[in-house]
């Protein structure tokens, strides 16, 4: 585990959340699982607002949630990302980079 | 939003819940198993996994709702793609079957169309409260003197104001044109109404420019002032606010404007100018309680009700009549809503034309239902095929819901634009009596609720071929479209309905058949003249200027000269009255020698002051005796000529020739009145329907009246001589108004105006009803027909000849209409009561109305059924038995 970790800014966590399902169909834990293999830790992310994002996402139309069987054979939900989805997530990691960009060359000495 | 192929079941609030918390264990435990894979122990590896969760009541509470708002939105989308897709099915259903679609909208149309106009109309005229502050507090007061209503006389107003404890305030009207004359504009008569100051309190309405008036301005003396009314403010004034606080000349005098009254909110609501009503100190005395001429309003006290306003004023009465016993035996007094004393009689034709068009929509109702009945009937194979394919029921009825919806607006749109042509054209029929009719608006409640009861005929009988769709989908299937238990009971149902539907029909018509019976009744009435090529008007001479005899008789003299030399004049005659003009002059008299009678129980004869050619010019044929000519001027023997009416009243037993009659009306010291020397026909003065009144006519020469009223008898087309008579006036004095031009026949149309009225309407809702009926016959007999190919192929085949099928087909279609006219005939018996007080010379059961409207609609069904039957008759038995 990390000793340090930052905290999320605004609708990152949607942008995670989008862009690991590029994956493939996955539940809840399995998101939550890869985001933090992919993070190696540096962002630690609770699984509530994970959660939450995921709902919230469903809501706006950008996954679809379904029943199905875990890898254990256990009854899990699964969400997959949706057209809209998709789109969203083309348009929030463009702004992503330009963000970070921008921090960027501010930090970066001149 | 992706499109969904598959819906998945809607989830309840509680499943939500148990989905989330489900989601959320199974997160928990997957989360602990791997802890524990790394070695921790069970309880540290819950303990961690929770942690690292975060909050998970408030995750569960959060998630929960936007579950739910997710759920709901999921819902409401569904529905609206399967509305708009119901809507397309049903638009496609409908355009596929246009002859039931055009025939279902037409239908709703005229029945909404029709209702909502004449709701409207009645809702203005009778429902809407007068456009008064508190308009129940308003009460017209009738004074009842020895039992009948007459108006009121000056005294009687000062006494009522001073001693009655119930009304706030009282006030006086009376009728009273008004010459208006403007530079540069012919001069016009206005309809005049002189009010006590206090007036527009009493009604509570104030103008919209200006002022009302101020207490005085009724008191002797005081300036000479004057309210317009929106028409006449508009009309004659271009509507120049600057009117207020200018001088007009009203009936030669100059009187300021001080104020105009909003449209439609002046009382009476025909007045177009206002003017104090000034009492003199004589008229205000006691010697001028014989003067009836005025009519009186008040408001009711808070608190107070009718009631103890008609006692309290009542008691008054009875006082007033015990300190004046040569005046009068009784008074009572009658205050009456001020609406009900508007409305009045209308109330009662109102409602019957009302109920007439409710019945309408009833048939309209009756053949929507009948229609989709039949439809039905022709769609159980389609719905079976729908369930079959894995429409849900509910998904079906709400297809066909959506169906009958969709017709109902349609319908009822239709229907708007019916009732507001229809709008137009009642104004037009309306009879001028009928007040405030022309404020009436489409009624937006009376459209509303008419649609609601198509809307729900639609839906009662729209979701028949859903309902009657049990499970039993595979014999529905496999019986192809045929003889299913069903079938039975939809076709009693559709015969039930045909037969409510003639039933209403020949109540209706009955109905109607009576009006118009009872108005051909009046039309040929005889009137006691001649109306036909006769051109009639009215003058009016102004007391300031023709204030003697003289003046007056001198214009006569004139007018009656110049207008015999007039080119196509025949005959020329003048006089105070005309018949059916609705005015009334009625004196009490005494026949000289006879013993006296007591002042109140002397007879009363209404008296005409007339030119000697009256007589010819109107066409009033002389009984007996002669009639007196020109040599009957001041100075000579006084001669009069009364009517048979008259005769038959006071000289049962005598010959009225020669005596003397004096008559309550003097004028400078001279008591009016004359010898009679002829007897003439009787005519009819107030209206076609009312009773003859005994009439006295007395030469224009010896008793001169301002008032005037012209007939000519023409040889030419009254109307062609309008121009030259006002040119032959207005070279007489230029400022007097002519009015009124008209062929005298119009005076005797317009009399009958109101019964017209009813009879044309309730005539053309029964002809609506009575094709209506014919369409609900023809197409319950030519479905039967269409249902029986194959029987009757068969029959055809075994050797039934043409003829035999179509009598076959038109005595079913008999049946149901004798059925429906036996149980019409019963309705008719009971319904047509309530029109019997509107009747005239014809009884409510009159059996001849009953016959013809019985004939005719036995005709009209056996032509409705005669059209399938010879389809029927021309079945060729091969094609109809190999159809099957």
């Amino acid at each position: 585990m990390a000793a340090e970790s930052l905290d999320l800014l605004q609708g990152t966590l949607d942008v995670l959340v989008l862009r690991t399902l590029v994956w493939g169909d996955m539940h809840g834990y399995a998101v939550s699982r890869s985001i933090r293999q992919r993070t190696g830790g540096v962002i630690e992310i609770e699984d509530a607002p994970l959660y939450k994002a995921l709902h919230r996402l469903e809501r706006a139309g950008c996954v679809e949630a379904r029943w199905g069987v875990s890898e254990n054979n256990r009854r899990a939900r699964f969400y997959s990302l949706t057209t809209a989805g998709r789109r969203k997530l083309r348009e929030q990691e463009a702004a992503w980079r330009r963000y970070a960009e921008a921090v960027f060359k501010v930090l970066e000495p001149a | 939003m992706s499109r969904r192929l598959f819906r998945l079941p809607w989830r309840t609030r509680r499943q939500i819940g148990d989905d989330v918390d489900e989601e959320l264990r199974f997160h928990i435990d997957m989360r602990v198993e791997e802890l524990r894979a790394l070695g921790l122990s069970p309880d540290a590896a819950r303990a961690e996994a929770m942690r690292q969760f975060g909050d998970i009541d408030d995750a569960r509470h959060y998630i929960t709702a936007v579950d739910r708002a997710t759920e709901a939105a999921h819902r409401r989308s569904e529905y609206m793609g399967d509305l708009r897709q119901d809507i397309v099915y049903a638009v496609r259903k409908l355009r596929s079957a246009p002859a039931f679609t055009l025939t279902v909208v037409l239908t709703l149309a005229l029945g909404i169309g029709a209702n909502t106009a004449i709701f409207s109309v009645v809702d203005g005229v009778l429902l809407r409260p007068l456009p008064f502050r508190e308009p129940d507090r308003v009460m017209r007061v009738r004074f009842i003197y020895n039992g009948s209503p007459d108006a009121g006389s000056p005294p009687e107003l000062n006494d009522f104001r001073t001693r009655n404890r119930t009304m706030q305030s009282l006030a006086m009207y009376a009728g009273a044109s008004v010459n208006l004359v403007r530079a540069g504009a012919d001069p016009e008569l206005l309809v005049g109404v002189e009010v006590s100051a206090n007036w527009f309190n009493i009604l509570g309405v104030t103008p919209q420019l200006g002022r009302a008036f101020v207490e005085g301005e009724d008191r002797e003396g005081a300036p000479k002032v004057a309210m317009l009314s929106d028409v006449v403010w508009r009309r004659d004034f271009d509507a120049n606010p600057a009117v207020v606080g200018r001088a007009i000349d009203l009936n030669g005098e100059q009187v300021t404007v001080v104020g105009v009254m909003p449209a439609g909110r002046g009382y009476p609501f025909s007045a177009e100018v206002w003017v104090p009503m000034v009492f003199t100190a004589r008229q205000l005395s006691d010697a001028y309680r014989g003067a009836r001429y005025t009519q009186m309003i008040g408001r009711l006290k808070d608190g107070v009700s009718v009631e103890q306003a008609e006692r309290d004023l009542s008691q008054i009465g009875a006082a007033i009549a015990r300190a004046f016993p040569e005046d009068y035996k009784t008074l009572a007094m009658q205050p009456l809503p001020l609406q009900s004393a508007v409305v009045g009689d209308l109330r009662r034709p109102l409602w019957v034309i009302m109920g007439a068009v409710a019945f309408v929509l009833l048939i309209a109702c009756a053949n929507v239902a009948n229609l989709f009945l039949v439809r039905a009937t022709g769609r159980e194979s389609e719905m079976a095929v729908r369930t079959a394919l894995g429409a849900g029921r509910s998904r079906l009825v709400r297809q066909l819901v959506t169906e009958s919806v969709l017709l109902s607006l349609i319908g009822g749109g239709a229907g708007l634009l019916l009732a507001s042509s229809a709008m137009k054209l009642l104004l037009r029929l309306a009879p001028a009596n009928l007040p405030r009719v022309g404020e009436a608006t489409i009624d937006a409640t009376a459209l509303a609720v008419t649609i609601f009861i198509a809307l729900a005929t639609g839906l009662a009988f729209g979701l028949l071929p859903a309902l009657q769709m049990d499970a039993d989908v595979a014999s529905a299937l496999r019986a192809g479209a045929r003889g299913t238990r069903t079938r039975h009971a939809s076709a009693r149902a559709r015969g039930g309905i045909v037969v409510t539907e003639v039933a209403l029909a020949v109540t209706l018509l009955v109905g109607a058949g009576l009006l118009l019976r009872s108005f051909q009744r009046l039309l040929a009435v005889d009137p006691g003249f001649r109306p036909e090529s006769v051109l009639s008007f009215r003058v009016s001479l102004p007391d300031r200027r023709y204030a003697s005899d003289t003046a007056q008789r001198n214009f006569v003299n004139a007018l009656d000269e110049r207008l015999r030399a007039m080119p196509g004049v025949r005959q020329v005659g003048i006089a105070s009255v005309l018949p059916l003009d609705g005015s009334d002059f009625t004196l009490s008299f005494t026949v000289r020698g006879r013993p006296p009678v007591p002042a109140n129980d002397e007879p009363a004869t209404q008296v005409v002051a007339a030119t000697p050619e009256f007589f010819s010019a109107i066409g009033i044929p002389v009984l007996r005796g002669r009639t007196y000519t020109r040599e009957a001027q001041p100075g000579t023997p006084k001669e009069v000529v009364v009517s048979r009416e008259f005769v038959r009243r006071n000289f049962a037993n005598e010959d009225p020739l020669g005596h003397y009659i004096d008559l309550g009306w003097s004028r400078n010291g001279d008591r009016r009145g004359g010898t009679i020397i002829g007897v003439v026909g009787d005519v009819k003065q107030g209206g076609l329907d009312q009773e003859t009144p005994p009439l006295l006519y007395i030469p224009h020469a010896q008793a001169p009246l301002g008032n005037l009223r012209v007939v000519l008898r023409t040889a030419v087309p009254p109307s062609s001589l309008t121009k030259p008579v006002h040119a032959a006036v207005r070279d007489l004095d230029r400022e007097l108004p002519v009015f009124a031009v008209r062929p005298l026949r119009e005076y005797v149309d317009a009399s009958v105006g109101p019964q017209r009225f009813y009879a044309t309407l309730v005539a053309l809702f029964s002809l609506v009803a009575l094709a209506l009926a014919a369409v609900g016959l023809y197409g319950v007999i030519a479905y039967a027909v269409s249902q029986r190919t194959h029987e009757l192929g068969v029959r055809v085949a075994l050797g039934a000849t043409g003829t035999r099928i179509a009598s076959m087909v038109v005595r079913q279609g008999l049946v149901l209409t004798l059925g429906g006219v036996l149980c019409g005939v019963v309705a008719a018996l009971l319904v047509t009561r309530v029109l019997q007080s509107l009747l005239f010379g014809v009884s409510a059961v009159d059996p001849l109305t009953f016959v013809i409207v019985l004939v005719l609609l036995v005709a009209v069904a056996a032509l409705a059924s005669y059209i399938p039957a010879r389809r029927a008759a021309r079945v060729d038995p091969l094609i109809a038995m190999r159809g099957e």
